[in-house]
């Protein structure tokens, strides 16, 4: 199948690859993985006491679509509040990177992804 | 067209446990039961027929010979729930260890001992698919919703290992290639 140049560019220069510690108190970890092909999503999102996204890093064991995904979200969610962080829709994702109708489920896993990570976030406030 | 299940279909008990020979051997009887030489001189209404039954009786060896696609298939037939493929699975604990497990993997190749490497992740994933196998097997013969939904899960569980098996031929290709 053909990946848009989108896709391959995120795919050859993933952004943001990597870990951030999990046990930092402003650090939230959102995992998420698909059954129908095995991808695993894991990503880490530095929330400052203002509730800005700080940093972002990803680690993702999958197909080109999903790691350009991911990619993609550490860059868009860098600077933003949680909360317009969690308004980002995989349909967005899945335009900017013209993904075809059976790589949408990636854009959906990097959505819940980042959902994953903020629920995460308020667990670890509420403590 | 014929409402039996595939169980019926191939004149098997419907149930997980199965006897893998006889289901080969329902399969060879039953396909050559409806054989396209059999109906050469059929009309074209008894061919179609045939034909279509030959297809169906083949969707339900392919079904019904592989444990998981059975699964699946006999927690349907008792109309659980299942939900779609696509939808995303988020039990932390369990996707924690699968990434540690595709590290595992990603380390083989910088192994002193690659064969001894590959062996031990080998050993390691059939160890806790085959764990998690057991479980799906005692709570589908147990059959109440609760532990058909926990069937469920396992089920889906057991395809990101069988995604694992598949990365481990892939580079177990690409490590003894040359």
């Amino acid at each position: 199948m053909a990946y848009s140049e989108k896709v391959i560019d995120h795919y050859e220069n993933p952004r943001n690859v990597g870990s951030l510690d999990k046990n930092d108190p402003s650090v939230a970890t959102g995992m998420v993985g698909a059954p129908a092909c095995g991808d695993v999503m894991k990503l880490q999102l530095k929330i400052s006491d203002e509730g800005i996204i700080e940093d972002a890093k990803f680690k993702t064991y999958g197909c080109g679509s999903a790691i350009a995904s991911s990619s993609l979200v550490t860059e868009w969610v860098k600077g933003k509040s949680i909360e317009e962080a969690g308004e980002i829709k995989n349909t967005a994702i899945a335009e900017e990177l013209a993904l075809p109708p059976v790589k949408i489920h990636c854009s959906i896993l990097a959505e819940d992804a980042i959902k994953a990570a903020i629920d995460d976030y308020q667990t670890k406030q509420g403590k | 067209m014929s409402t039996l299940n595939y169980f019926e279909l191939l004149d098997m008990t419907t149930g997980f446990d199965i006897d893998l020979p006889h289901l080969a051997e329902q399969y060879q009887t039953l396909q050559k039961a409806v054989h396209p030489d059999k109906f050469a001189h059929a009309s074209s209404q008894e061919q179609l027929l045939a034909v279509q039954k030959s297809a169906q009786i083949n969707d339900a060896y392919q079904t019904l010979k592989e444990p998981l696609k059975r699964a699946e298939y006999l927690l349907t037939l008792r109309g659980v729930d299942m939900p779609s493929e696509q939808n995303t699975f988020g039990d932390t604990q369990f996707l924690m260890r699968q990434m540690e497990l595709r590290e595992m993997l990603e380390d083989i190749k910088h192994a002193d001992d690659v064969d001894g490497a590959l062996f031990a992740a080998q050993e390691e994933l059939a160890t806790e698919s085959q764990a998690i196998f057991t479980l799906l097997q005692q709570q589908i013969h147990e059959n109440t919703s609760a532990s058909n939904q926990m069937a469920c899960d396992n089920l889906r569980k057991l395809k990101f290992y069988k995604k694992l098996d598949i990365e481990v031929e892939r580079l177990e290709d690409s490590l003894f290639d040359d």
